[in-house]
């Protein structure tokens, strides 16, 4: 064992333990929920919901119209809009895997996704 | 005549290699993740390079990897296996023709099994087309130090004996 090897041992164990730490932390945090914001069937913003965020609103103009977004702990919600009934406002927040909140007259939808967990395996690959 | 000794001795090594990477899967591991192996026949590329140089260990680690195909069957395997091969074979000479002086053949080793790995993830990565495989390289990085460390160790002693007892014969 050199100083060179040892160095190198060190380094390899800094780098592999970083890289799991940040991939636990990035890659698998609320298991691979994201909201979808969709107008006129085109996704516009892609959310990851985190504590960091809550009170953040985003506006959403098209050419369609207005609504303005607001993050929630693990919520989302639509607190404006310049529609006419002002439905996807009073649906209030929605926080599940599957449920949306539409506008139609601004053509917007806002989907809460998940990926699926696939427990089957495809191929075992040895 | 030489030229006959080191063909002869190179056919040795790679079947010695065999003989082990057979052993080695016969061999069950404490901890089950796939792609996880103890690398012995690593040993023989290794003791290759800094006994016959660059184009031998390339040519023990393709026969090597050709020939285990053959035994196990298995095509898959045989396609991470030859890519692991020929990057791990690549790195460990360079590391060892220009490093030497900053790594011992353990430093070479652990190099060679590092690229080994990133080859056969890489190879993975390609063939399930999903980037997201390359999360799985760390968990390997932390197990190649150990078996790099395991086969550096035992080639050093390997070859500082086979240096005194083959010098005279083939290099030159």
């Amino acid at each position: 064992m050199t100083k060179g090897d040892k160095l190198l041992v060190v380094l390899v164990v800094i780098l592999s333990f970083t890289a799991m730490g940040y991939i636990r932390r990035q890659a698998f945090s609320k298991n691979g929920i994201y909201i979808s914001v969709q107008v006129a069937g085109e996704e516009v913003k892609r959310i990851i919901l985190d504590s960091k965020l809550v009170g953040t609103r985003i506006p959403i103009q098209s050419k369609y119209g207005y609504n303005l977004i607001e993050l929630g702990d693990n919520s989302i919600r639509v607190i404006e809009a310049d529609c006419p009934d002002k439905i996807d406002v009073k649906k209030g927040p929605i926080s599940r895997i599957g449920e949306t909140i539409v506008c139609l007259p601004n053509r917007m939808v806002i989907e809460i996704k998940g990926i699926e967990e696939d427990t089957e395996m495809d191929i075992i690959n040895r | 005549m030489r030229k006959l000794n080191k063909m002869i001795f190179i056919s040795l090594l790679v079947s010695i290699g065999l003989a082990l990477s057979v052993l080695e899967m016969a061999m069950p591991l404490p901890i089950s993740m796939p792609g996880a192996r103890l690398g012995l026949s690593n040993m023989v590329v290794l003791i290759t390079i800094v006994v016959f140089g660059f184009k031998d260990g390339i040519k023990v680690s393709l026969l090597k990897s050709t020939v285990l195909m053959l035994i196990t069957g298995s095509i898959s395997s045989f396609i991470y296996s030859i890519s692991g091969a020929v990057l791990s074979c690549i790195m460990m000479y360079l590391s060892f023709r220009f490093l030497s002086k900053i790594f011992s053949l353990i430093g070479v080793s652990i190099i060679g099994a590092l690229s080994h790995n990133f080859a056969q993830i890489s190879v993975a990565a390609i063939i399930m087309s999903n980037l997201r495989i390359y999360t799985y390289l760390p968990f390997l990085m932390i197990l190649s130090l150990f078996t790099g460390y395991f086969v550096g160790l035992s080639s050093g002693y390997i070859v500082k004996h086979l240096k005194k007892n083959f010098r005279t014969l083939f290099v030159r």
